[in-house]
């Protein structure tokens, strides 16, 4: 599998009151076609702010990322749009949605907005269409976003960062706003998603859902202190992996 | 704790309070100098004509006195009067730098200062008291007119006296001074005066004028009427009301500031509700530990109550300057007194400063439904009982941006009411003065005055064989034959002249004697009129009338009214109301077979003329070019032209429609600003949201512009809709008060469709966009530390 994520000694520092605060330092991994990959460590550890430099959402202050064999940071801010807008998808942790939209134009917004996609308007409905029964929330797609619940609004959120067949889909905390039932849907709906070919990045402190990941990164003031790859062995119950998992992170201090 | 808070509140909601202010200030500087204004020019005029010495009856006479001085010395209605000479001319009669003098009104005169019994003012309100020999005074508004300045020379040319003055400076003349009568007074020496006066071949252009004191001006009237050779002849109220055009602006000044305070209201509730929105965290948690509702309260009112004292101390001193130059134009022709001094502008800042605090008081109400859970649950109640969107994107064929732009406005109208209400009350005003204005420029206003004809000669050149060879009918009629001869001559085939000729006749009524003025043509039909109300005369013994004379003579359609005639005393039958600008409104009309005498005749307007080719409107403006170089004049008018003549107040006009424009525009750019601002503070979460899933600024900016221009584009399309039905509301009184009862309203689709709204549009196209970049600032990042 050829990498679609690329990052080489990535830095980001902050600087407040002239003091300089270093969020990442000399970060490296990839990320190859198809994989589903776990960033975990404790708050204030860089997470998000990795997650945002490699998605182009924020700028390093050194090092390469290379995603689809471009360097992001030689690309302009509309052509970063771009490609936000027809290779990338995102979930946050809390589900933002456009207010006077319904769901299903909510998820359609993207798809309308790109201009890269040749598919006919009538395509692009029908596809979100098919996304959200696959997410099993067809129901509410003329509902206004106060009229879902929160596990139905984050699942939609999903249809719409795969509405533009994103390459690589990245989630900030997906579950971090969720009772532990919506958190299941929603995981469900990503593995689901993963299992079709979707690569996913995602950022999580909660080791039951970084344990439905093929690999972890765990981070720890700005630096990766380890990778974790999960066991491949598909008759391994949730539990053994998540107890796999937490023994790995104790052993690293979590 | 007070100040504290202030503090913060200014320091974070900057461009809101920057706006505020401003709208304030506006507000009190309109109100102030508006107020000021109106008291100013309605006093003024009194306290002008008392200084002026003008007494209760005016009246000009021409080659003689016509009888009048036998009449006033045996009136038993006259307490006292006065009598001076003057010589009335053209401008043709007088040469300024080698060229004739541009004046306003043809019908000029020239007096010594020495007799007269009129005072006249210099441009520091210090009377003239005396003229050196070979100097001239002119009233106001000549210099600016011809570029005139003092020491600069004047040839004044009569006949067989021809004499050069020194210009020493301008006056203020009460009498002729304003735009509705806009003659130009020549003042002499006495010496100067006597070498005119003993020109035997001016003898037809002496004249008089007389003053009357008189308790009875009504009578008075009615017994003038059998005097003749009258040019012009008013009681003192009347007089007064030819300044009515710089009441009229000053009153526009005081509708304007009425709209500016209701466009401030709406800006300030939007301000005072979105505050209150955005701290309902605060006031939840205020709530919480126990604070009461009047205390929060106190809290929001104080920081209006500041706004408004610095906006109203900022407003009063603005307004003192800005009402003066409102008024310059008025003040440059008026001694102007008003005793009140500044009051009235102090009197209009407290009046805003108490109107902003009392509504703050109200819209601050919203404070009461906050409540403590407002500020757990991030100002949510969650609750909704209608669904709000319509538009649905997977229906639609338009761009993100247009879907997304009109989508918010059908979703949620009532959140752009701020905007529209202010753009909408500033448009419809500035585009109703502009309607006014483009009437009084057209010729839709023709009737007002007398009927519709091709082209009309007023030039005094032209006139002046007609008024003063008096009692000899048959010249009215040489020159009807003379003027169509030599226009066929030059290949313009005419169909009739005809003239409109004033007659000043005694009439009776109700057991009463009046004294009126009749219009005659005796060469159209006086059905060629248009009536409000009734048939139009069909024989010499019936007569239509104002509304105005009606009222006067207590009579209505189906009375008798006795007319002396001179010749003969006859009853005649009132047919028919019709509207007229002439007199403001006091005149009555004969049937052209009426037994009138051109002797007395009093005013002639100038020569119809009605070509026999029907032309179309520009070869009736290429026309009157070449009838102005056939004959060396200057007084030669379309239909429109002839109008704006009448009015003589066109420039100004067009000049208020700038201002208005420039006014309507620096609202615009404030409530646009301030707008979009607040859209761009509420709708942070979503624009970040819109980033990071890759929308390129370029889409959200578009977003943002276009659901502006919609919302605006409407309040204008609305404001043009209503333009006529408003402008009615507040301006057919004001019409009313000139004698037009029923104006037809010329609609000019170039300037009210595209041009004015288009320039409003334009401005907030400028603005919104300059604002919208902000959105550059908004990082898709932003999404994680949106509340």
């Amino acid at each position: 599998m050829a990498n679609i994520l690329e990052v080489k000694d990535l830095c980001k520092t902050y600087v407040i009151d002239k003091r300089q605060n270093n969020v990442l330092r000399n970060v490296n991994f990839e990320v190859e076609e198809g994989d589903m990959v776990a960033i975990m460590g404790p708050s204030g550890s860089g997470k998000s702010t990795l997650l945002y430099s490699v998605s182009g959402m924020d700028v390093p202050t050194s090092g390469t990322v290379c995603f689809a064999g471009r360097d992001i940071a030689k690309l302009s801010q509309t052509e970063l749009a771009k490609v936000r807008l027809d290779e990338m998808g995102f979930i946050f942790q809390q589900m933002y949605m456009m207010k006077n939209l319904t769901i299903l134009d909510n998820i359609l917004l993207p798809a309308m907005e790109s201009k890269k996609d040749e598919r006919s308007r009538a395509e692009k409905v029908a596809f979100a269409e098919e996304l959200m029964r696959k997410l099993s929330i067809i129901e509410v797609a003329d509902n206004d976003i106060n009229e879902v619940s929160g596990g139905q609004l984050q699942r939609a959120c999903i249809c719409r960062s795969m509405v533009n067949h994103p390459k690589l889909l990245f989630a900030d905390e997906p579950t971090g706003a969720l009772n532990r039932a919506a958190s299941t849907e929603v995981m469900d709906a990503l593995g689901k998603l993963n299992r079709e070919g979707t690569t996913i990045m995602m950022v999580t402190h909660d080791a039951k859902v970084a344990s439905r990941c093929k690999r972890v990164l765990y981070i720890l003031d700005g630096t990766i202190k380890g990778e974790y790859k999960a066991p491949e062995d598909e008759n391994l119950s949730d539990a053994d992996r998540e107890r796999r998992l937490q023994n790995w992170l104790l052993d690293l201090g979590w | 704790m007070y100040w504290n808070i202030l503090k913060r509140d200014i320091k974070r909601k900057k461009t809101m309070n920057v706006i505020l202010l401003l709208f304030t200030i506006l507000a009190a500087v309109f109100v102030a100098s508006g107020l000021n204004n109106v008291v100013t020019v309605m006093n003024g005029t009194d306290y002008f004509f008392e200084k002026a010495g003008i007494k209760d009856y005016v009246l000009f006479t021409q080659n003689g006195d016509g009888g009048v001085e036998q009449i006033l010395k045996t009136s038993g209605c006259v307490k006292d009067y006065s009598m001076e000479k003057c010589i009335w001319g053209t401008n043709g009669d007088i040469t300024y730098q080698g060229e004739k003098l541009k004046v306003k009104n043809n019908t000029l005169l020239i007096q010594s200062l020495d007799t007269t019994q009129f005072h006249y003012f210099l441009e520091d309100n210090q009377e003239l008291t005396e003229i050196a020999d070979g100097e001239i005074y002119i009233t106001a508004g000549s210099f600016a007119r011809n570029d005139m300045h003092v020491g600069d020379t004047i040839r004044i040319q009569m006949k067989n006296t021809d004499k050069t003055f020194r210009v020493a400076g301008e006056i203020k003349d009460a009498l002729l001074g304003s735009d509705l009568m806009g003659n130009t007074r020549f003042l002499l020496s006495e010496n100067d005066f006597k070498a005119y006066e003993a020109d035997k071949s001016l003898e037809p252009y002496l004249g008089r004028i007389f003053q009357v004191e008189t308790d009875d001006t009504g009578t008075l009237s009615a017994e003038l009427a059998s005097a003749t050779n009258i040019l012009f002849s008013s009681e003192r109220a009347t007089i007064r009301l030819s300044y009515v055009m710089d009441m009229i602006l000053a009153m526009l000044v005081l509708v304007l500031s009425i709209c500016l305070i209701i466009v401030s209201f709406v800006i300030l509730k939007f301000v005072i509700t979105f505050s209150i929105r955005e701290e309902f965290r605060e006031i939840g948690v205020m709530k919480a530990i126990g604070i009461r509702n009047a205390k929060i309260r106190r809290l929001y009112i104080v920081k209006y109550l500041a706004m408004a004292i610095v906006g109203g101390i900022v407003g009063f001193f603005v307004s003192i300057p800005f009402g003066n130059l409102l008024i310059a134009s008025v003040s440059k022709k008026m001694v102007l007194g008003n005793e009140g001094g500044y009051l009235f502008n102090a009197i209009g800042v407290l009046a805003v400063i108490g109107l902003m605090v009392g509504f703050a008081y109200l819209c601050t109400g919203k404070v009461r439904k906050l409540t403590p859970v407002d500020a757990i649950r991030n100002g949510q109640t969650g609750e909704r009982y209608h669904k709000k969107t319509i538009y649905r994107l997977s229906k639609s064929r338009a761009r993100t941006p247009f879907y997304m732009a009109l989508n918010d406005i059908l979703s949620a109208p009532r959140r752009f009411i701020t905007i529209v209400l202010p753009f909408f009350i500033c448009s419809v005003f500035m585009l109703g003065v502009v309607m006014v204005t483009s009437t009084m420029q057209s010729k839709s206003m023709i009737t007002c005055f007398g009927k519709e004809s091709d082209i009309y000669i007023t030039d005094p050149k032209m006139m002046k064989t007609v008024l003063v060879d008096k009692d000899q009918e048959p010249v009215l009629q040489e020159n009807y034959q003379a003027i169509a001869d030599e226009l066929e001559a030059a290949g313009m085939p005419v169909d009739k002249v005809s003239m409109e000729v004033w007659y000043k006749y005694a009439c009776e009524a109700n057991g009463k004697l009046y004294s009126v003025l009749f219009q005659q043509n005796t060469e159209t039909h006086t059905t060629d009129y248009t009536y409000e109300k009734g048939t139009p005369p069909q024989n010499a013994y019936e007569i239509a009338i104002t509304p105005m004379i009606a009222d006067q003579l207590g009579v209505e359609i189906g009375d008798t009214v006795t007319i002396d005639f001179g010749t003969e005393k006859r009853d005649c039958v009132v047919t028919a109301l019709f509207q007229t600008m002439n007199q403001l409104g006091k005149v009555g009309r004969l049937h052209e077979e009426a037994p009138t005498s051109m002797k007395y005749s009093t005013t002639m307007p100038g020569f119809q003329v009605d070509f026999s080719d029907h032309p179309d409107e520009k070869e009736i403006r290429t026309r009157v070019k070449k009838i102005k170089e056939l004959y060396g004049i200057t007084g030669v008018f379309d239909a429109a032209g002839y109008c704006v003549d009448c009015m003589g107040v066109g420039d100004t006009m067009d000049t208020v429609c700038l201002l208005l424009l420039a006014i309507t525009g620096i609202v615009v750019i404030l409530v646009t600003v301030l707008m979009e601002r607040s859209f761009i503070s509420t709708e942070h979460g979503q624009i970040a949201l819109l980033k990071a899933i890759g929308f390129s600024n370029r889409s959200i900016f578009w977003w943002h512009v276009i659901r502006f221009m919609l919302v605006a584009g409407f309040a204008e399309i609305l404001a043009v809709v209503l333009t006529r039905p408003i402008t009615k509301l507040w301006c057919d009184p004001i019409w009313a008060m000139m004698g037009a009862t029923n104006v037809d309203y010329y609609f000019s689709p170039v300037r009210i469709i595209l041009i004015y709204p288009g320039i409003v549009l334009a401005i907030t196209w400028i603005a919104v966009s300059v604002t919208a970049f902000h959105i550059r600032r908004i990082r898709g990042t932003d999404i994680v530390n949106v509340e």
